[in-house]
């Protein structure tokens, strides 16, 4: 092999190392801190937070990242986040954890990919006698029980009352019966199982439910089955999607069969491309989450908690409705909840 | 064997000649059992409107399936496929984000150029610096789809554009522009291979890489050139993508890597190289397609629709290896 | 040239050699695997070399096939001296090798095997594609006229026999093998009746001026179907002259090195 040849394909070989290098931020377990250096009312602390989320490639996760974030920095205390590399990446969030959790932090807040995965090393985090928070996906009590884990607190929205406040917003705004179809995410992901089942719930005895699939959180999948459900069911009249991101592809799906205006979209959100859309009109209603705030107070929460405080058992972040009458609002309030909601650590945090 | 059991008139003989004959048909003959099923288990399979939304859909994997092809045949593998089309989407994306003034069609150009550049990285390295593809292709995934979320920040880009829009919805008769638009890969993909010097290199290439190499075949140049086939062909599949979906998405769909590569072997590509056609991955891409649009139009429960695909791919490539005998 | 036969060994004049070697010399590290040797093969001629496992064979091959360079010596070709600085080059000047392994592509058909690196192409502006017809046509007159049976230029190499691979890989050394063919063991592998097959068409091939150089092991091949034999031994060259004045005996007896009995 010539010289030049070698040089070439080492050149290559080189460039392709520094963008890896460049983009080892990102895509797999990222470790992004906040320095104590922020000025902030509360003097530094030697408390540090470590914090194991869900890709922060979904814009719902981002957002609670930066929730937690914006809070750290305004308490004063340094955040280790680090992130799992896929929705469905049990083992690489558990690993994860674990090498958080062998750092050594005085609080951590857990935010799993299911509800088992994320047990045995926070049982490590046990072991040192450090609080641990939990949010957005619950852990399973039982597996906690039977593991001899406990934990601080829960934070996270309901998703059953989610769903069951989606169902009963749409069924308010179709006729009685209306058929209505649901696009899930992954099968097993207890989120969309608590969404699917809470719609079900509400939709009781007024909407007729003709078909439930799995979306996968993808947006793609989420038009492909949108399209073949209004193959299959003519006069179908909304869909309920468990996510945003799906729910821009479903309305592509309408809009590409020329069924706009006739098949609303409805969806559990965090985002705000789909309130824009819901401003326009173009979709009917969500239901918008606030992960921010989730965050947040997960950060609130779990200072406190390596302060001493005894934490209540459960808060339940909001969930609210948004049609296009308060879309502006929600959009100028946004990531925060735009009606009103008491924070509960406010207090135990003493300011 | 059953080809040994052909009747002896005129085609028989010429297929009889060839046996590969079956392993190439595999994926035509699991389609048309699969229409059968599905035209009687749902009502719609078979309505014109799902056809055309079947073959639109799978205009993305058939494209895909043929860069992996290309690769495949040399004995090569691309991991990185569909980590270059989020790529070459998020390039789309930024470029009509950040340089709108340049036009739809720059930026179009810039995921096919992007695509190629990933492409020719991966084949220099390969090539040149000689690592094994699946380790340099692993990595590319990786940095592609590193790179894909550094340039977002992880955030979905909207684009709105007429262009994209008619290209993904718009038609010649009941035929869509994505569909097409592969066809003409399709097309494209089987004149190279069979009808040009470099095809019959390629084909060598996989085959039996030394005695190419003892022939005077440029084995360096033929692997490089496909790994750049193959980052082009993902660029553009990038241009269409985006356009149906009307958005630039850093988080690619992990399947979509598995059914392309999927697609390509059940098409009869051989993963050892130097055997396969262009036109049974794209058969196949259509197929795998077919199936999960004919899964949701039953209304298969979502917990068994991955045990179904699994089982039905598993029993295709069966179907394959018995015939080959 | 004293080669201790016994024998006159006359050279032909110049233009109808084929290949020459005069003075080749090659050393890998300290050893010496060629030293001096020199040695020619005619047109319309089956040369042998011969020797035993090390004796220098292979490296002298490699020379001419450029695959080595030669620390000395000069190498001519058709009365030219050329300079083999690789594979690539000894091929361009017409030197074509069938090895051991035969370089086919068990899943490409007789055709594609054959024109394999040089295929034919048509082309109409800037396209350019495969002239497959002409190819297939091309190697069915080969075939036939060199006799060998396959069941169709279209047919996959893998079906084939031994010795149908054998002859293929020979036609199409033959067919682009301007000024020299060379065959190493051609017939190693092969069962009686295949070896006749080809070594038919060895000697048809030499009946059509095709220079052949014939490396065998096998003494009663190389009696039976060479015009000329060279020794090599230790790396040097032993002896060399017409096969037809020559027994088993003294040709083993040169291979090995033990003196002649007196006559």
């Amino acid at each position: 092999m010539s010289l030049r040849a070698r040089t070439l394909g080492i050149a290559a070989m080189g460039t392709a190392l520094a963008l890896l290098a460049a983009a080892c931020g990102t895509s797999s377990p990222s470790t992004t801190s906040t320095s104590t250096g922020v000025t902030s009312s509360t003097k530094p602390s030697s408390l540090s937070i470590g914090f194991i989320l869900k890709p922060v490639s979904n814009p719902y996760f981002a957002a609670m990242n930066q929730g937690a974030q914006a809070e750290a920095a305004k308490l004063g205390v340094p955040l280790t986040v680090d992130a799992a590399s896929n929705l469905a990446d049990a083992a690489g969030q558990a690993n994860a954890l674990s090498a958080l959790v062998a750092h050594g932090y005085s609080c951590y807040i857990a935010n799993p990919v299911d509800s088992t995965n994320l047990v045995q090393p926070l049982l490590q985090a046990r072991s040192q006698h450090k609080p641990i928070v939990n949010v957005d996906l619950p852990i399973s009590t039982s597996a906690a029980q039977a593991a001899g884990l406990q934990l601080a607190t829960y934070i996270g929205t309901d998703n059953v009352a989610a769903g069951k406040l989606m169902a009963t917003q749409l069924a308010s705004m179709l006729p009685s019966g209306s058929q209505v179809a649901i696009i899930g995410g992954l099968a097993s992901d207890p989120t969309s199982q608590a969404r699917i089942k809470g719609f079900n719930e509400g939709a009781a005895g007024r909407l007729d439910i003709v078909q439930t699939v799995a979306g996968n959180w993808d947006r793609a999948t989420a038009l492909a089955d949108a399209t073949s459900i209004m193959e299959t069911h003519p006069n179908l009249k909304a869909f309920f999607v468990a996510n945003g991101d799906m729910a821009l592809g479903v309305q592509r799906a309408i809009g590409t069969v020329g069924k706009q205006g006739k098949v609303d979209t409805t969806a559990i959100i965090g985002d705000t491309a789909v309130l824009q859309e819901v401003k326009a009109g173009t979709m009917a209603a969500v239901v918008e989450q606030f992960p921010y705030t989730i965050g947040a107070l997960g950060v609130e929460a779990c200072t406190a908690a390596a302060q001493g405080k005894h934490l209540p058992a459960s808060v339940a972040t909001p969930a609210e409705v948004v049609t296009q009458s308060n879309a502006s609002q929600a959009l100028a309030a946004f990531p925060k909840p735009f009606q009103s909601f008491s924070d509960p650590f406010t207090s135990l945090l003493g300011h | 064997m059953l080809s040994n059991r052909l009747p002896t008139w005129q085609g028989a003989r010429l297929l009889g000649s060839r046996p590969d004959f079956w392993s190439n048909w595999t994926a035509l003959i699991a389609l048309a059992v699969l229409c059968l099923v599905f035209g009687i288990g749902a009502s719609h399979f078979l309505s014109a409107g799902n056809v055309e939304d079947v073959l639109t859909e799978s205009a993305v994997l058939v494209i895909l399936a043929v860069g992996q092809s290309f690769v495949i045949l040399t004995a090569g593998i691309d991991l990185s496929e569909v980590a270059i089309l989020t790529l070459g989407a998020v390039l789309l994306g930024e470029v009509v984000t950040h340089a709108g003034g340049l036009g739809i069609g720059f930026a179009c150009l810039a995921a096919v150029a992007g695509g190629a550049a990933m492409g020719l990285l991966n084949g220099l390295t390969i090539a040149k610096v000689r690592i094994t593809d699946f380790i340099v292709t692993l990595g590319a995934l990786g940095v592609a789809s590193g790179l894909a979320l550094v340039l977002t920040s992880g955030t979905p880009t909207q684009i709105t554009s007429n262009f994209l829009l008619r290209l993904s919805t718009g038609s010649v008769g009941p035929i869509g522009y994505p569909v097409l638009v592969a066809v003409a890969v399709v097309i494209a993909g089987h004149w190279t291979l069979f009808h040009t010097r470099f095809g019959a290199h390629v084909l060598a290439t996989g085959g039996d890489r030394e005695a190419a190499r003892a022939m005077g075949v440029r084995i360096d140049r033929v692997r490089i050139a496909v790994y750049l086939i193959s980052g082009i062909l993902a660029g553009l599949t990038a241009v269409l993508y985006t356009a149906r979906i009307g958005a630039a998405e850093p988080a690619p769909d992990t399947t979509l890597l598995l059914d392309a590569i999927a697609a390509t072997v059940l098409g009869g590509v051989s993963l050892f190289g130097g055997r396969g056609t262009i036109l049974g991955p794209a058969v196949g891409a259509v197929l795998l397609t077919a199936l999960a649009n004919g899964l949701t139009l039953m209304a298969v429960s979502q917990f068994y629709e991955p045990l179904v695909v699994g089982l039905v791919v598993v029993g295709a490539a069966g179907l394959m290896r018995y015939q080959r005998g | 040239m004293d080669v201790g036969l016994g024998q006159e060994i006359t050279k032909p004049a110049t233009p109808a050699l084929a290949l020459e070697v005069d003075d080749l010399t090659k050393s890998f590290g300290g050893i010496v695997a060629l030293d001096g040797v020199s040695l020619w093969a005619a047109r319309g001629e089956v040369t042998a070399i011969v020797g035993d496992n090390g004796a220098g064979k292979s490296t002298l091959i490699k020379c001419v096939t450029g695959i080595h360079r030669p620390e000395r010596g000069t190498i001519r070709l058709a009365g030219h001296d050329v300079d083999l600085s690789s594979p690539e080059v000894a091929r361009k000047a017409g030197v074509e090798t069938v090895y051991q392994d035969l370089s086919l592509v068990d899943d490409l058909s007789v055709v594609q095997n054959f024109f394999l690196g040089r295929e034919d192409t048509c082309s109409l502006g800037p396209l350019r594609w495969l002239d497959r017809r002409g190819m297939a046509r091309r190697v069915a007159e080969l075939l036939s006229l060199l006799s060998v049976n396959v069941p169709s230029p279209s047919a996959r190499v893998r079906r084939l026999s031994g010795g149908q691979r054998q002859a293929i890989a020979i036609a199409r050394a033959a067919t682009f093998g301007s000024h020299l063919v060379i065959m190493d063991e051609p017939t190693a592998s092969l069962g009686v009746q295949e070896t006749v097959r080809v070594e038919n068409v060895i000697c048809r091939l030499r009946d059509q001026g095709v220079p052949i150089i014939l490396i065998s092991h096998d003494m009663q091949q190389v009696l039976r179907l060479t015009d000329r034999v060279w020794v090599l031994r230790g790396g040097r060259l032993a002896g060399g002259g017409p096969t037809g004045g020559l027994d088993g005996e003294q040709l083993v007896a040169l291979i090995t090195g033990v003196k002649d009995r007196p006559a």
